[in-house]
């Protein structure tokens, strides 16, 4: 395994905000004696990320996600836990650190509103102190990737939400960090720039050695992109591990439906479960049981209609984050 | 050279409100429009007031004129108006963006500096064209003598730095009013109403002068445009001076207290 990039232990943030009452003395009383109240967004989060890694941090709205992805972008101090990123201590060194990282916050653009995003790709370039030639190569290549030109001359105010994305992944990777935060970066896209920025985001990996931590509640995108997720739920990590054995683990199996002229036999074949309608309904747990009675089916001449499903991931995940209430031992 | 590109980078850093404004010519049209109007209303105001006494509260009727049509021309020096581009502070801190302050390897508070210059110094070219304009059409006169100019000028610099603190305090405020728009529209008016924008502070009562003279806010326009009508000579402006520049000192040390604090304290909206 490569040296981690990105480190958490323990991690807990607890936010404290002012409570305000309603009506006119509510908001007297807040400003005078404010009352507070105390929401724990993240509990117990520990994870590691190694150099070069995709994973998907994921949860459902309020598991405290994005309040850790602000934990480990230095944005936040936790309130206990240790974080560090290629190394360094984030919310401590944060100069030093934001040569390390680049993020995108779904649809909280870092562009300057009313500026074509070309002069805020250049604004970042005097912020970061990148070189005229590297800022350029590398404009050029986001450009090949993300096909910027057609609309960099547009100020976000006049872009679409597609182009707005895509101008903002190019505005996190200009300085070219090694690691990446992306919060729900592909929410409300359509399913065009959808792939295209999964592409993007693969080529960041395999072909950069980036090392990305992505957000979503796409499972699709999951699927696609990332061979390990991390689930949280209540702010504890509760499924750290291969999407595919999360699929086997919490999975609730094998099905095929299959409508033939004559099912007499097949009603005692193993892994029959009922009859629906038309349909005769197999299930199981083992993938090799699947496969033989698949191969057997394929065979028969009688078959009229035959059809395989899995578990849905969204499924899964509505699985997991009801019986693992007690979080992962690691 | 090194020193030349550190200070072209921060130069266009600075520029980004100015740059909002000039790309589009209908706005700076509207500004032009809007300050052409308000200085006539000015002089409309004004010369009502005087035809029925020609002197009040130890102004002339050219040095109320002045006076005011300064006043206006203040306004400007806060520079373009953020809002329309979603880059104020305030917006940045309701709607979450001010994370990716957070994510640069420049400071946020000097990040907020460079702009604040560059804006209040994109303000000042307005507000020393309208000057000049007004100068040429007789609504204000010059200083009654070189002396005067130069006192001026060192109070109307003071000036500037009271200004940029006032409203830096403010902006960073906003870290903790997040939800109270309603406050930030109270202090911005209270600033120009104590700074003397809105109307001369010599024509308010006893009290209010009073309570003014303990504020900051007169340091910011008042005092180097009193110096400049001449309503507070330049041979006895040398307490003025000083409480200009100790208001700098204090506001800079207040600014940099509470910027420590919004640092620790920035909660982002939303999980």
């Amino acid at each position: 395994m490569n040296n981690p990039a990105i480190e958490a232990r323990g991690l807990k943030k607890v936010f404290t905000p002012a409570i305000r009452q309603p009506g006119f003395k509510g908001t007297v009383r807040s400003l005078i004696a404010p009352e507070h109240a105390e929401i724990v967004a993240v509990a117990d989060v520990s994870f590691t990320v190694a150099e070069g890694e995709l994973i998907a941090l994921l949860g459902p709205n309020g598991a405290g996600k994005s309040t850790t992805i602000k934990i480990l972008s230095g944005i936040l101090t936790p309130t206990a836990g240790e974080v560090r990123i290629a190394g360094r201590i984030p919310y401590q060194d944060r100069i030093a650190n934001a040569h390390n990282i680049g993020a995108v916050f779904g649809q909280r653009t870092q562009l300057w509103w009313d500026l074509p995003a070309r002069e805020s790709f250049a604004v970042l370039r005097d912020i970061f102190k990148t070189s005229l030639a590297d800022h350029a190569r590398r404009l050029d290549e986001l450009d090949g990737l993300l096909e910027l030109s057609s609309f960099w001359d547009r100020s976000p105010r006049h872009m679409s939400l597609g182009q707005r994305v895509r101008a903002d992944l190019a505005a996190a990777l200009l300085h070219d960090p090694p690691i990446v935060f992306l919060d729900e970066p592909t929410i409300g896209m359509d399913a065009v720039v959808k792939e295209q920025v999964r592409e993007f985001l693969r080529f960041q990996v395999a072909e950069r050695g980036r090392t990305i931590v992505l957000t979503t509640h796409d499972m699709s995108e999951v699927s696609r992109l990332a061979e390990r997720v991390v689930l949280i739920n209540h702010g504890r990590v509760v499924y750290d591990g291969g999407l595919v054995e999360l699929q086997q683990d919490y999975g609730s199996g094998w099905q095929i439906r299959v409508v033939v002229d004559d099912d007499a036999a097949l009603r005692d074949v193993p892994g029959f479960l009922a009859k629906e309608g038309a349909a005769l309904v197999f299930g199981g747990d083992d993938p090799g049981e699947q496969r033989r009675l698949v191969r057997l089916l394929t065979e028969l001449d009688v078959v009229r209609n035959l059809e395989v499903r899995s578990d849905d991931l969204e499924d899964i995940m509505a699985t997991v984050y009801q019986r693992r209430a007690v979080p992962v031992a690691r | 050279m090194t020193a030349m590109a550190a200070a072209a980078r921060r130069w266009r850093v600075a520029r980004i409100s100015a740059r909002y404004e000039v790309s589009q010519p209908g706005r700076v049209t509207g500004v032009a429009v809007q300050l052409a109007l308000q200085i006539f209303l000015m002089w409309c105001l004004w010369r009502a007031l005087y035809a029925v006494s020609p002197t009040n509260s130890g102004l002339s009727e050219a040095q109320a004129l002045a006076y005011a049509v300064l006043g206006v021309l203040y306004t400007r020096l806060r520079g373009p108006d953020r809002s329309i581009a979603e880059d104020t502070v305030a917006q940045h801190v309701r709607e979450g963006r001010i994370s990716y302050w957070f994510l640069r390897p420049l400071e946020p508070r000097h990040y907020h500096r460079l702009r604040a210059i560059g804006d209040q110094a994109y303000g000042f070219a307005w507000a020393v064209g309208g000057y000049l304009v007004c100068l040429l059409v007789g609504l204000v006169q010059k200083p009654v003598s070189a002396t005067a100019l130069w006192v001026f000028l060192v109070s109307l610099l003071l000036g500037q730095v009271v200004l940029y603190h006032l409203l830096a305090i403010t902006d960073v405020a906003t870290f903790w009013l997040v939800d109270n728009t309603g406050v930030i529209g109270i202090i911005a008016f209270a600033q120009s109403l104590f700074a003397g924008a809105i109307a001369p502070l010599w024509f308010f009562p006893g009290w209010f002068q009073t309570l003014s003279s303990w504020l900051p806010f007169q340091s910011s326009f008042h005092i180097p445009v009193s110096i400049y009508v001449g309503r507070i000579p330049a041979g006895s402006a040398a307490r003025d001076l000083v409480v200009q520049l100790l208001w700098c000192l204090l506001l800079s040390l207040v600014l940099r207290w509470l910027w420590g604090r919004a640092g620790r304290r920035v909660i982002v909206q939303g999980g």
